[in-house]
């Protein structure tokens, strides 16, 4: 308001001194800099003693004529910043640099392919600024965002070190076409994997675009939502050198209770197990194999700049050791940006150069007969208590007479599995400005990732394949290559009262993937491990033993975007893409994204210029139509010819030749998933923005949804399933956030924040018509009973219900039509519907208290209104294993021998609360002291506490896992850290 | 420059640098000569997709139901339920194996359909065409032997997903018209290029095979067109592989080189070739031992898995050289006593040395945990000779069964027999051919199928004759009727 106030009067006032003072012309002249020493166009430099004011030209220039006076106090404003007055004198070029405001991030928001003012945004996007982000013991930047943004849940499904998180952006929108957002940093475009190329001690602010109106600018790829990160840059003018670390002890949350050696006897004698299976001993085979796990992060960054220069290097090291032994990863990034003028200010060339090194060892996986395969930890719950860890001549022990009998120290203690990761990115940026208000760019980045996985199992690993062939190894290369340049060209212009900007972009990219694999077997000894497979034995090769890819996707894309405003309260944001994909079908080629969407800024109606209850108010409604294609490999539409995948080799003719079949259908159909989302928001602020809030709701339909359909072997179809799209999925969703400041004074701040969402999601179709065939999909399992059902929410469990016990102690079934048998088969009327796998809402509480340098801050995170299958529990709880397993503490007072069937016994509420971060911090003034700025020392506690029904390790194990079953994960840790933060003078 | 890099740049087409294009592939003559060895990878197969070698399919199915082998549940813990529940016929239409038989008959049909239209479009050799032709008709009558009234097609751009069932009848008949049309132009060559293949011999012995079974089929015997499709075989020059001791063969007999490395061309009439790790694997020799014994002899862990009843065993007469393939009692090597007496299939299962082992394929090299390389005797002489018996006999002229029967006793170290009768001919049958899957139908075929069972206690229907059709198949197409019984 005060602009038009400004616009209005100021007018009138240079009229005014124009033609009384022509006696007194003085000229004042003057540049506005930002903090980082750059020119800031378009900044408000408003005389204070005349109320004339102008706006800076794209130089950060001003000039003021027409003033009586020969000194003037002016008052420069800019979005983001303090507003900082200055007296300046006629004739005398004056400087005035301005410093961003504490709020500034949370006002600038980065949407793709450019950047907008917060209250200028018409669609739904989440915006985390450094001083939110989640403390503590940081591995993946994605912790940091935990609980902090309505409609984005990121969960982790136990602590095993280097894996990241999942994210799921308001919910699940597609069944196979992916779920994972698009990452973009400062620019370069990636998967989730770019996560581990960010420090996140670098990052400056995230953006998290989530309704369809902000994504589909990234067209065929912005279905799933996704997520900017900005990195820091260099404040210029002075040098910066900021040292942060943190260090945490990492501790095992929860135990399952298993049987006790004397237990297990007492059990075996009692059920009339064979004597020869009880070995005497006393093991805890979990306690082995599990020790507190450490997390170290250590951070340098420096940079500086001069004028039409800046730059910013950071050196980061994260490591970590898991609570399983002989688990660990570390991460080791590198980064420099700089940025530089040219061309009289007009043009700006912007380089990234991020370098960095992933060292993961895994726990291995797969471990285990058949019967029961899973990761190595899960298997210490396989153990007899009573079988030793070593036999008397101190090799590992092994019950021969136990089918493929694994013992899981040997594995922990003998297997390498080891990955290396190389990741490598650059990018430039060029910005020219032409001509007023119109300027071009160019960027172009490359990412190369190089991913080298070796393992090796010795004989003594006890696994029955290592023992076998005496030892095998293998090694993965894979290559990732990933291009993209694009032309941008945009044009701003106001007149009048009206604002207009737009933005075209051509953007290409292509992503090449190759890599090899070999493994070999049968070493002499285990001196080189998987680093020189030619010492394996020839004669023991198999085919599969050598095999290696190669392909490529490319996507080109033509997009626009337009930017109107009307006197700054009526905003309209449209926007289009076009994207072309390698790997979509012949017929599908090419797709069309629009949208658009508008905001009334309510609060800055004249009307509500008397009122004082709102301070902010904004409403906003979109529509868009965006795509995903993640589901889609390379040349997945076209038919080919393959090596049998199970038997690679036939005897023919009298010799061995390969056996090549099918292996895929062609569908010259396919395409992206087309989702069409319809966003309606308000956004408020009361008594001052004291408190403050947004409230969303959505709808989002996903057309032509992925699926690998399973399809008869018939007709076109050479092999019993293809990629199409054919059915559709509804989200509908609630999102709010709210965040009250109870206490708001100069030294004590209390502010109480958080954020819920409702999502509501069914299947609307499944089956359809692929390729002429009707394919009534319906009753898809999902496995762990949960299935996909037409006009129900994905993964709705229908399962046997548990009716108790027959005099065999086999678990028997309610029989629920009463036609005699137990009917398990998918459609049987036997099942009964019991809830769904995916939550129905999660919600998080995220409250801060400061006082003077002292601060804490918390968040509390919870989701509920899903179940759990809990396959470990039912593996556990079978007593007719017992001979050759151990079984949980609480199947004696069950007594089941044995089961048939899977049934709701073993089915869960999977609602929960976790204490997930408490923070306490103090900063150290040290303004006259040498050399130091500034210190701050910090304790952070996770996971803390967790409030749940759930009788498995953690609840935590949704994501991407649909079905939401729970068959043994990595222990989920609990952590106590120390962190130090200095800023050097 | 600017408009020429938006020129090539709008470019989307695939690239393909690493996977053969179906179309490119079957355009040349050695792909469609591969549709054909691919039928036969089928019969191959692996773990849960195969005629025999592997478990958890075709062999494993006809096998524990019938009464000649069983894996017992075993106090101890191990073993899964299933095997022992299709021995005593508890076992639910749910059950794995019944679907993953049903899977791979259609799934091979399938390829056979394709190498048959793609064999045909390519002009190839008349033989090549015809021995597709009896492939497929060979899945047709495993097929209907399990299910009865299956699901019928041959042309694969049928919508199977919507046919209903033909009966039995009908299938038996296309299975002999198309054998009679095209076991002639089948190659006559023994071994070599054809070892695991349908010649003209193993054209005839299958279609031997569905003639003596037509009685069940169709509700009337055809053992006169049997008898003369059995002497078809034997024009072929088949003999019975020598029975005598020879240190050098497995067990200490050349008898059990029939189940060894490679299936001897005297005797074989179709082999199928296995091949540890390279072509499927045999794992009915590991299976049986325990795993002291197993590593003893083979230098891997037995399994502990499939017994053979004292029942069956106990028929075995004391100097038959066969009997040589049980392990019972005292081992020399492993330290292990297998006890003839099984306390328990279910629950609480066997004791762990319960159970009299099996090793008529003793493991052959190159041999692993998880299996051995014995091919695997689809059809062989024996067999024929005492189908030769048994059809004389059927046809009231005994006398001239005896030479036939007698033959397969010789060379087992028995005596003559002076008379023959139908149970002389079952009985035998069971000694010559015992873990080689052709139990259920031969029990069946004798009405001996439902007779008491050690350690069964209820009696089992007569509508077990036929499998369930698996439950996944009834969910897929809803024209389908499940098997009375079931």
């Amino acid at each position: 308001m005060n602009k038009i106030y400004l616009f209005k009067y100021g007018l009138a006032m240079l009229f005014f001194f124009c033609a009384l003072s022509s006696f007194a012309q003085n000229v004042f002249t003057g540049r506005v800099l930002d903090e980082t020493n750059q020119p800031l166009p378009g900044a408000t430099v408003r005389v204070k003693e005349t109320g004339q004011s102008t706006v800076t030209d794209n130089n950060g220039a001003f000039t003021i004529r027409n003033i009586a006076q020969a000194s003037v106090t002016i008052s420069v404003s800019f979005v983001g910043y303090d507003v900082t007055e200055k007296a300046i004198t006629q004739g005398q070029s004056a400087t005035v640099q301005l410093k961003p405001n504490s709020r500034s991030l949370t006002d600038v928001v980065v949407v793709g392919y450019g950047t907008a003012r917060k209250s200028d945004l018409t669609g739904s996007v989440s915006n985390v600024g450094s001083k939110d982000l989640n403390p503590g013991p940081i591995t993946n930047p994605l912790q940091q965002l935990e609980g902090k943004a309505a409609g984005v849940d990121i969960t982790q499904s136990g602590s095993e070190p280097g894996t990241a998180p999942t994210v799921r952006i308001r919910g699940i929108t597609s069944l196979q076409g992916g779920n994972d957002p698009l990452v973009v940093v400062d620019g370069v475009q990636g998967n989730m994997d770019l996560f581990n190329q960010v420090p996140p001690s670098e990052i400056a602010s995230v953006d998290i675009l989530k309704d369809a109106s902000a994504t589909a600018i990234y067209g065929s790829r912005g279905a799933p939502g996704v997520i900017i990160v900005t990195t820091k840059k260099s404040a210029a003018g002075t040098t910066t050198v900021e040292y942060t670390e943190n260090s945490s002890i990492d501790v095992i949350a929860k135990k399952l209770q298993l049987l006790s050696a004397d237990q297990w006897t007492q059990q075996a004698n009692a059920q009339g197990v064979d004597v020869s299976a009880n070995h005497g001993s006393n093991t805890d085979w979990y306690n082995l194999l599990t020790r507190n796990g450490y997390t170290q992060n250590y951070s340098l960054a420096f940079g500086g700049g001069a004028n039409g220069f800046n730059y910013r290097a950071s050196l980061t090291a994260i490591s970590q050791t898991g609570t399983v032994i002989n688990s660990k990863f570390s991460n080791y990034i590198g980064r420099i940006t700089a940025s530089q003028k040219a061309l009289d200010n007009r043009l700006t060339l912007t380089m990234n150069l991020n370098s960095g090194v992933n060292d993961y060892t895994y726990s291995p996986t797969g471990v285990g007969n058949a019967a029961f395969t899973s990761n190595l930890i899960s298997q210490a719950y396989v153990s007899r208590p009573t079988d030793p860890v070593f036999n008397t001549n101190g090799s590992y022990y092994v019950d021969p007479n136990v089918f493929q009998y694994v013992n899981p120290y040997a594995v922990a203690q003998t297997v390498s599995n080891d990955n290396h990761i190389n990741n490598l990115f650059g990018s430039l940026r060029a910005d020219l400005e032409i001509y007023k208000g119109l300027s071009a760019g160019w960027f172009g980045s490359w990412r190369k990732r190089d991913s080298n996985n070796g393992y090796y199992a010795p004989a003594a690993s006890t696994l029955t394949s290592a023992v076998s062939y005496n030892g095998q190894a293998h090694i993965n290369n894979d290559h990732v290559d990933e291009r993209l340049m694009d032309i941008n060209l945009t044009y701003k212009r106001d007149f009048g009262l009206n604002h207009f900007d737009a933005t075209v972009v051509y953007e290409w990219q292509r992503q090449t993937y190759n890599g090899s694999y070999s493994a070999a077997r049968g070493f002499i000894n285990d001196i080189a491990t998987y680093n020189a497979l030619q010492l394996g034995t020839l004669a023991n090769a198999q085919t599969g033993d050598v095999s290696s890819y190669k392909n490529d996707r490319s996507l080109v894309s033509f997009l626009g975007r337009i930017n109107y405003s009307y006197h700054n309260r009526y905003l309209l944001t449209a926007s289009f893409r076009r994207d072309g994909a390698t790997v979509f079908g012949a017929n599908n080629k090419w797709a069309n994204f629009p949208s658009a969407s508008l905001a009334w800024r309510i609060d800055q109606e004249d009307f509500m210029k008397s009122q004082h209850i709102f301070s902010s108010l904004k409403l906003r409604v979109g529509y868009g139509v965006t795509g995903n294609q993640q589901g889609i490999g390379p040349q997945n539409s076209i038919a080919l010819v393959g090596l049998n995948p199970t038997s690679p080799t036939v005897y023919f003719g009298g010799s061995l030749i390969p056996n090549y079949s099918a292996s895929q259908n062609a569908n010259p159909n396919l395409k992206w998933e087309t989702k069409k989302q319809t966003n309606a928001g308000i956004d408020f602020g009361f008594m001052d923005d004291r408190l403050t809030g947004t409230v969303d709701v959505f709808t989002a339909n996903t057309d032509n949804l992925l699926y690998n359909y399973t399809v008869p072997v018939q007709g076109p179809f050479l092999v019993g399933n293809i990629l199409a799209n054919v059915g559709s999925l509804q989200n509908r969703g609630l999102e709010l956030t709210l965040s009250y400041d109870v206490i708001r004074g100069k030294n004590t701040r209390l502010t109480l924040a958080g954020n819920g969402t409702l999502l509501k999601n069914k299947v609307l179709s499944l089956g359809g018509n692929i390729q002429g065939y009707d394919v009534p999909t319906d009753y898809v399992s999902l496995g762990s009973n949960a299935y996909l059902l037409v006009g129900k929410p994905v993964g709705t469990y229908r399962i046997l219900q548990h009716q108790g016990k027959d005099a065999n102690n086999a678990e028997t079934y309610v029989d629920q039509n009463g036609d005699g048998t137990v009917d398990p088969s998918d459609r049987s009327p036997d099942r009964v519907e019991a809830g769904q796998s995916l939550p129905k809402y999660n919600y998080a509480f995220t409250p801060s208290f400061t006082y003077k340098n002292f601060d804490v801050s918390m968040v509390w995170r919870g989701s509920g209104g899903n179940k759990i299958y809990n396959g470990l529990r039912q593996q556990f709880s079978i007593l007719q294993y017992l001979g050759k397993s151990n079984v949980l503490q609480s199947a004696i007072p069950l007594g089941i021998e044995s089961t048939q069937y899977s049934s709701d016994l073993w089915l869960e509420n999977g609602a929960y609360l976790r204490w997930q971060n408490l923070s306490l911090g103090y900063r150290f003034n040290l303004r006259n002291v040498k050399f130091v700025n500034a210190l701050r020392l910090s304790l952070t506690g996770q996971n803390l506490a967790l409030i749940t029904k759930y009788k498995g390790l953690d609840p935590e194990l949704v994501g991407s896992n649909l079905s939401g079953g729970d068959y043994g994960i990595y222990p989920r840790n609990r952590t106590f850290s120390v962190g130090l933060n200095v800023i050097f003078k | 420059m600017l408009s020429l890099a938006a020129v090539s740049c709008t470019k989307v087409d695939e690239n393909v640098y690493d996977k053969y294009q179906s179309d490119e592939f079957y355009a040349t003559p050695a792909g469609a000569d591969n549709a054909l060895a691919t039928v036969y990878g089928k019969i191959a197969g692996t773990w849960g997709s195969n005629y025999a070698g592997r478990d958890n399919c075709w062999y494993d199915l006809n096998t524990f139901v019938a009464d000649d082998q069983v894996i017992p549940h075993r106090n101890t813990g191990d073993w899964q339920l299933d095997f022992a529940q299709l021995y005593t016929h508890t076992y639910q239409p749910s059950l794995g194996l019944i679907s993953n038989t049903w899977n791979w008959l259609y799934s091979s049909i399938y390829s056979a359909n394709l190498a048959v239209a793609q064999l045909t479009s390519a002009n190839a050799d008349p033989s090549k065409i015809a021995e597709a032709k009896v492939l497929r008709a060979w899945f047709y009558y495993l097929l209907m032997d399990d299910f009865g009234d299956v699901p019928f097609y041959t042309d694969n751009n049928t919508d199977v997903s919507k046919i209903a069932q033909t009966k039995r009848a009908t299938i038996y008949n296309f299975i002999v018209s198309e054998l009679k049309a095209n076991v002639d132009l089948l190659s006559e060559t023994r071994g070599g290029a054809y070892y695991g293949r349908f010649n003209k011999w193993a054209g005839y012995m299958f279609l031997a095979k569905v003639y003596l079974n037509a009685g069940v089929y169709i509700g009337t015997p055809a053992w006169a067109e049997a008898l003369a499709a059995c002497d078809k075989v034997a024009s072929g020059g088949f003999t019975l592989h020598a029975g005598s001791a020879n240190a050098a063969s497995p067990l200490g007999y050349s008898y059990f080189e029939l189940f060894g490395d490679v299936c001897p061309d005297d005797e074989t009439i179709m082999a199928l070739y296995l091949k540890e790790n390279v072509v499927s694997g045999n794992i009915y020799g590991i299976r049986s031992l325990n795993s002291a014994n197993g590593m003893a002899l083979i230098g891997y862990n037995g399994w502990n898995g499939t017994i053979i009843m004292n029942q069956f065993y106990s028929k075995f007469n004391t100097n038959d050289i066969r009997r040589n393939q049980f392990l019972v009692g005292q081992q020399a090597k492993g330290n292990t006593t297998y006890n003839p007496t099984v306390s328990s299939l279910i629950s609480p299962g066997a004791a762990p040395n319960d159970g009299i082992r099996d090793v008529k394929f003793f493991p052959a090299a190159p041999v692993d945990a998880s299996g051995a390389s014995n091919d695997f005797p689809i059809y062989r002489y024996a067999d024929l000779l005492l189908m030769q018996a048994e059809c004389n006999v059927r046809l009231g002229n005994a006398s001239a069964a005896l030479p036939f029967i007698n033959k397969v006793r010789e060379r087992a170290g028995l005596t003559d027999l002076t008379s023959v009768t139908l149970d002389n001919i079952y009985d035998e049958r069971g000694f010559e051919l015992v873990f080689e899957g052709h139990r259920r139908q031969d029990m069946i075929r004798f009405g001996h199928f439902e007779d008491a069972r050690e350690l069964v206690t209820s009696a089992i229907p007569t509508t077990h004759r036929l499998f369930p059709i698996p439950i996944s198949a009834l969910n897929a197409n809803p024209n389908l009727k499940q098997n009375p019984g079931y």
